[in-house]
């Protein structure tokens, strides 16, 4: 927890400095997470604003503050759902449109722990964000909560609001998916090299 | 023959185990998250998060004021109809006749007389 549980009671009584300290310690927090899911800098604070718009009026309804921030996660998780639902906007790259560097990026990123400069960041965003978005939404936002953004098994069992064992299945068969993805990319013949053997 | 089918079952889709390919996605994974670093909120994050919780509410509180209006109207002629309804079923109002007899004393006062003489002319003619 990033602030006190009797800062978060505050907040419920209708306290605004209060619940201004919350969206504070927050705020970076699940605009990183909101970045991650949405793909779309530009509209991150939007929606983030969004998500603690939604925290404020819906604050008194929170029972116990032992589940405030899965409970910020659900509300985050569900404001990226409706924004992507209102936009109709997918990633628009797909793993089949990667080009070889990405996906040799994507292995040598896989292979070493050296410090990633920015051209290579860049790089990976843009694999992962593919791979991504070769799979289904929902399996995408929850690979992504889980595997990127480190939330646990039990913390993602309240935001979905489903057992773990349910969650386990999910998250394996997003995992498959994912792994078939970027297996098929990998495997794929070079260009250059078909073009080697047509010359 | 289970520990060979299960051996079988930890490669994916070619000749790379399933354990290393997973290892290698969450690396990947990993430096994805190292490569999306939290965005710092801009300036303006909190005051335009005011202003739309204070714009939500206002909105909130001009249905409610409406909504209350549109109660209390409802309330108003609910009660002048059940006045007007009391005053109509009032006993003295009421004709104890039966229906001829009410028609007779309405249609009374504003019936003329049959011109019998006149007609009586006319069969002289």
């Amino acid at each position: 927890m990033l602030v006190e549980f009797e800062l978060i009671q505050k907040a419920q009584q209708g306290d605004a400095s209060a619940f201004s300290q919350v969206v504070t310690a927050y705020r970076r927090r699940i605009l990183g997470t909101i970045s991650r899911l949405i793909g779309r800098p530009e509209d991150v604070e939007d929606v983030g604003q969004e998500v603690f718009m939604r925290l404020y009026f819906s604050l008194g309804q929170l029972r116990t503050p032992e589940v405030f921030e899965p409970w910020l996660y659900r509300l985050t998780v569900n404001a990226c759902y409706d924004y992507l639902r209102k936009s109709k906007r997918r990633l628009e790259s797909r793993m089949a449109d990667l080009s070889d560097q990405q996906v040799m990026m994507a292995d040598a990123v896989a292979g070493s722990k050296a410090q990633l400069d920015e051209t290579e960041k860049h790089r990976v965003r843009d694999t992962v964000n593919g791979m991504l978005a070769a799979v289904s939404e929902e399996d995408r936002i929850l690979l992504t909560m889980k595997e990127v953004e480190g939330l646990s098994l039990k913390e993602l069992e309240t935001i979905y609001g489903v057992n773990e064992n349910a969650l386990k299945v999910r998250l394996f068969r997003a995992r498959q998916r994912v792994l078939k993805k970027l297996k098929g990319v990998t495997e794929a013949p070079l260009p250059s090299a078909k073009s080697d053997k047509a010359g | 023959m289970f520990d060979r089918a299960k051996q079988d079952d930890r490669f994916v889709a070619g000749n790379v185990p399933t354990d290393e390919a997973s290892a290698q996605l969450e690396r990947l994974f990993h430096a994805y998250r190292e490569a999306c670093p939290d965005p710092e909120p801009g300036v303006h994050f909190m005051p335009e998060l005011w202003a739309k919780i204070e714009a939500r509410e206002s909105s909130t509180n001009l249905f409610g004021r409406m909504a209350k209006a549109l109660v209390t109207a409802a309330l108003a002629a609910s009660m002048i109809l059940g006045f007007l309804l009391s005053t109509a079923s009032q006993p003295g109002s009421t004709y104890n006749g039966t229906y001829l007899d009410a028609l007779m004393a309405d249609h009374a006062s504003g019936l003329e007389p049959l011109n019998i003489e006149r007609i009586s002319e006319l069969e002289q003619q």
